[in-house]
């Protein structure tokens, strides 16, 4: 944990503010300079700043005698017969052998489940919840024909992005970025469309089109002084809220609150200018097959984490439960139903496809290399999850845990750690160990722990 | 007569009113099956397939007590306790949805502007108020807005004639008085309220700041900072002491707030300059102000949109939209064919609530509906004239097996998997969506898998029949699946058939308790089941508050039912009721204050 390397960053935003209120002409040139050199030094650095990374898939892996079936059917094709580093990837870890990807089996949720309303033991409710955020889900609304749920507490992702030992007072240009690659969907709302939250009912719907990706992240404007203007424009907006805030509830406050806030980060964005991407790649296509999808957005997303526009992300290549019909693999059904009617083979073909997706994002990241040879990939730590271990009967035993990248070497490589019953919490801790993120213990209501998968933090 | 091809999404956006004159004149129109970006068709629960044994003892308190008019939660008509009285509860802060925003940036700016791609709406409960009101934007979204506002803005200000229109006068400086009768008008349209002196002031200095030596520049930039405001993007309504209330608690919507509530209520947009006027002279302070206002806004054309919004959302017809079945078993599927399914009901919902201003109740009932060619291929009826984008009215033989909404292809499709139908889809949304009863999930450690098909059962009826003799599974599918039994007879298109997996087909069931032959007898039970109605007035309480009812507010909803009741059940009465009653004018302090 001591292979981070905080670099002494420029006050953009405060360099910027002062320039725009004065001579905005003259702010152009220095700024760029400066950007260029704490490019040209950070290549220099053998070692650049950790990128953390979310990766999720539906519907687990699947199922076989003693995990969620009670007949038996099918093989475990997921956890790798032998433990320790250098482990013989199992057929369906087999797509991202390259990579030597670090693979925890036997984990599970240990927090409580309250016994009303029924249902919250669910795996697409209680898998989800304890794999993003150590928490159970917040039960109000659960009783409803609708299913309304939510989280209690940000996603990892969000927690990461906005912990003061991460970013410090330099974030990036995008302190996360939330990408989607399957619009599939259980329900249009709540976690069935976004894995992503910064807390109860707020959460970051993944930028799907890998055009308005492309926008987002290198179609920035050049016009300095127009974005100086926009961005004190925001101070208008604040302004306009202030006389608002006193007279509403303690809930709508919080939600006018966190709106005001992400002005304050589109503010910062728009006094950011100069720090762009100037190898942009080219614009991108779409395609209908869910792996080519993916190396498109991945792509996208590796130029964007090479030029450091950000150093967090989320990547829902499809969403909990999914009814995504892969009919390229033969399957006719949505996948969700598709694992209920017991179609193993069709599981584990579809398994082992979303395996081959995953390998696309690490394949992207781990193209990019500095002069050093040290890729995107050796500073990330991207964690590949599901919402349960199997979903035939939705089982949060044996809960698919990866974690993919060196860390800066803070993640010993290629190892696979099995502890049946254990606690999923424990990837929770290894994770923010590994970012250089102070974590005495983490996890909730019943899922806390002080430890991590000691043979995955180096 | 007009006979010219026309899109849905004109349909969906205010122009139905020209339609349902050509259906009455020519016995048919025709509709384009086309994509619709920016309707409010709502999409939803699809739940998974097994319930539990706890839930059966909530199943049966909640109207499974046989009682034939479904009165059995003990608020009883007569000889019960006095009513309770209405305690309204605390205002939300709803988010414009996505169609609100660009309807009201449409009527403020006028046409054409750039349409935005903002954040997606979500529908908690079925309604996008309710995602609204109790979702947090995003940072994406916040962005979304504001690179939103700087094209919104530039658009108009980029066209000397357009923003001369927009802004009336030629401003000298952009703090003159031209810029300030502007800012005070426009202030007043986009925040649905009067700006205040100290608001109009600093919008001003903003714009002279920005000006960059043009006075329309400094506008656009107020402007752009305007369509940015919590007080745009938000409605506010937070109620004000009422001068003759003594309770504390309780407030009385401003008479801005009132046109705010009733322009997005039956228009799904701001309200217009006369609805304001009405406002500011006090109009919307008393029941017959409000009901003459009202009575306009449902003579426009925007409040078929917003009705058939409503609908749809109710009816949760946004899940056709993921529908999809493969043609090799199912010949007479046509990918244009849900679409077809969501503008019968459209047309149902118009002729009910419009045309016809019948017993709107009567969608579960009837046997009149209109198809275009592939729906009259499998309803089995003849429909001269039809096409495949021409619709016409037709008739159900009597003697048929389909009278009523849960007959016809929207409902059968929607419910139903892609290879096999749903029973338990079936029964759920007629327990959830058409009486509003609720239905638990499945406990976390129950097998909700349906057996596969062993030597005894053939038919899907009989291999859930096994699933139901698990006794964690039994209490809430039979609260779920003899309703949904009765629909056995069609397949996942909703084509009639005597066959399942070739055995003979049972569509016998029941309603609480009442025995049913099948979906026939199913809509004549619906009939004069009132929970039907009283659904119906609760979800459009919902949607309207952006929230589920509080208990101390279904006095209220109680009230405008039974005024519902006593107009013969037509819509158009239910909504004036609705906006002229307590539930409707009044609120409770925000909580926590």
């Amino acid at each position: 944990m001591t292979f981070l390397v905080r670099k002494k960053r420029l006050g953009r935003r405060t360099f910027l503010r002062g320039a725009v209120g004065g001579s905005a002409v003259a702010l152009g040139l220095p700024l760029l300079e400066a950007m260029i050199s704490a490019r040209q030094a950070q290549a220099e650095d053998p070692i650049g700043d950790p990128i953390f990374g979310l990766f999720y898939w539906a519907n687990g892996t699947p199922w076989h005698a003693g995990h969620g079936a009670e007949q038996a059917v099918g093989t475990d094709l997921w956890t790798p017969a032998q433990t320790g580093p250098g482990y013989a990837p199992s057929e369906l870890l087999a797509p991202l052998a390259a990579h030597q990807v670090s693979v925890a089996t036997g984990l599970e949720p240990h927090t409580e489940i309250p016994p009303e309303p029924p249902g919250q033991g669910d795996g697409h409710m209680r898998g989800f919840m304890v794999a993003m955020t150590g928490d159970r889900i917040r039960p109000e609304g659960f009783d409803h024909p609708s299913h309304t749920l939510t989280v209690l507490r940000p996603t990892m992702d969000q927690y990461v992005a906005k912990h003061d030992d991460f970013y410090g007072d330099a974030p990036t240009r995008f302190r996360s970025l939330e990408v989607g690659v399957s619009g599939a969907r259980f329900h249009d709302y709540g976690h069935w469309n976004a894995i992503s939250y910064n807390g109860p009912d707020a959460q970051n719907p993944p930028i799907m089109d890998p055009a308005q990706l492309y926008a987002k992240l290198f179609n920035v404007p050049d016009d300095l002084v127009a974005l100086g203007r926009r961005a004190r424009l925001i101070d208008a907006v604040h302004d306009d809220a202030k006389g608002l805030r006193q007279r509403l509830g303690a809930g709508d406050r919080a939600r006018l609150d966190a709106h005001l806030e992400h002005l304050d980060e589109i503010q910062r964005r728009l006094e950011l200018t100069s720090g762009t991407c100037e190898m942009a790649p080219a614009v991108p296509g779409n395609s209908g097959d869910l792996v080519e999808q993916t190396a498109i957005v991945a792509e996208l997303l590796a130029a964007a984490l090479n030029c450091d526009l950000t150093r967090v992300f989320s990547f829902m290549l499809t969403s909990p439960a999914t009814t995504h019909v892969f009919g390229n693999l033969g399957v006719p059904d949505g996948m969700h139903k598709t694992c209920h009617d017991g179609k193993w083979e069709s599981v584990r073909k579809i398994t082992l496809f979303q395996m081959q997706a995953f390998a696309k994002l690490l394949d992207a990241m781990a193209a990019y290399k500095d002069p050093m040879e040290n890729s995107l990939l050796d500073r990330a730590l991207v964690y590949g999850v599901s919402e349960y271990g199997e979903g035939y009967k939705h089982s949060t035993k044996e809960m698919p845990v990866l974690l993919a990248g060196g860390c800066n070497g803070a993640i010993n490589r290629g190892v696979h750690v099995r502890e049946p019953g254990g606690n999923l919490c424990k990837v929770h801790v290894t994770i923010l160990r590994a970012l250089g993120i102070d974590c005495p213990s983490y996890g909730f209501n019943g899922g806390e722990t002080t430890e991590h998968l000691t043979g995955i933090l180096a | 007569m007009w006979s010219g091809p026309l899109s849905l999404s004109g349909l969906r956006s205010g122009s139905l009113s020209a339609l349902t004159v050509a259906v009455a004149l020519a016995g048919c129109y025709a509709g384009a099956p086309a994509g619709d970006s920016d309707s409010d068709g709502a999409s939803g629960a699809s739940g998974t397939a097994s319930m539990s044994a706890s839930a059966s003892a909530s199943a049966s308190a909640s109207g499974g007590s046989g009682d034939s008019d479904g009165d059995s939660d003990g608020d009883t008509d007569t000889g019960g306790p006095p009513a309770l009285p209405f305690e309204p509860g605390p205002p939300t802060l709803p988010r414009l949805t996505a169609a609100q925003y660009n309807n009201a940036l449409r009527d403020v700016l006028g046409a054409p502007l750039p349409t935005p791609s903002l954040e997606p709406d979500t529908n908690p409960y079925l309604f996008f108020n309710i995602g609204a009101a109790s979702t947090t934007v995003s940072e994406v979204g916040v962005q979304r807005y504001e690179e939103a506002a700087e094209a919104i803005s530039k658009a108009v200000f980029g066209d000397a004639a357009r923003r001369e229109a927009l802004v009336g006068c030629v401003p000298e400086a952009a703090d003159d008085a031209c810029a300030e009768a502007f800012v005070t008008t426009f202030g007043r349209r986009l925040m649905r309220r009067p700006l205040s002196a100290e608001e109009r002031g600093r919008w001003l200095a903003f714009a002279a700041e920005l000006a960059d030596g043009d006075p329309w520049e400094g506008l656009r930039m107020a402007v752009a900072g305007m369509l940015q405001s919590p007080h745009f993007l938000y409605r506010v309504e937070l109620g004000e002491a009422a001068p003759t209330e003594d309770d504390p608690t309780r407030r009385r919507y401003t008479g801005w707030e009132i046109a705010t509530r009733l322009s997005f209520l039956l228009w799904n947009t701001t309200p217009d300059d006369q609805l304001l006027d009405a406002a500011e002279a006090g109009l919307l302070d008393t029941e017959e102000g409000i009901r003459v206002e009202a009575e306009r806004l449902l003579e426009d054309p925007r409040a078929r949109a917003a009705i058939q919004a409503f609908f749809a959302q109710y009816l949760d017809l946004g899940r056709l939209d993921q529908v999809e079945r493969d043609s090799e078993l199912y010949p007479l599927y046509t990918p244009s064919l849900a679409e077809a399914m969501r503008t019968e009901v459209e047309l149902l919902v118009d002729d009910f609530v419009h045309r016809e201003e019948a017993d709107v109740r009567g969608l579960f009932t009837t046997r009149r509906t209109f198809v275009n060619e592939d729906l009259a291929k499998i309803y089995g009826v003849e429909a001269k004239g039809a096409s495949p984008i021409t619709f016409v009215p037709v008739e159900l033989p009597e003697d048929g097996p389909r009278a009523g909404i849960l007959t016809l292809g929207a409902f059968l499709m929607m419910n139903a998997h892609a290879t096999e139908t749903s029973p338990t889809l079936r029964g759920k949304y007629v327990r959830e969506r058409v009486l509003c009863e609720e239905v638990p999930a499945p406990p976390g450690d129950v097998d909700t898998n349906i057996p596969e098909p062993d030597g005894e059962a053939h038919t899907l009826r009989e291999r859930l029949e096994q699933h139901r003799a698990d006794p964690a599974c039994a209490g809430c599918h039979a609260f779920i699946d003899p309703p949904g039994f009765l629909f056995e007879h069609f397949d996942s298109i909703g084509n009639y058939r005597d066959l399942d997996n070739g055995y003979p087909i049972d569509a016998s069931g029941e309603l609480d308790g009442a025995p049913l032959a099948g979906a026939r007898d199913l809509a004549d039970a619906l009939a004069d089941d009132k929970r039907v109605a009283r659904c119906m007035v609760t979800q459009l309480y919902r949607n309207t508050a952006g929230r589920l009812e509080l208990p101390g507010e279904r006095p209220g909803i109680k009230a405008v039912e039974d005024e519902f009741a006593a107009s013969g059940y037509r819509y158009r009465e239910l909504l004036l009721a609705f906006v002229t009653s307590e539930a409707f004018r009044t609120v409770a302090t925000p909580e926590d204050l």
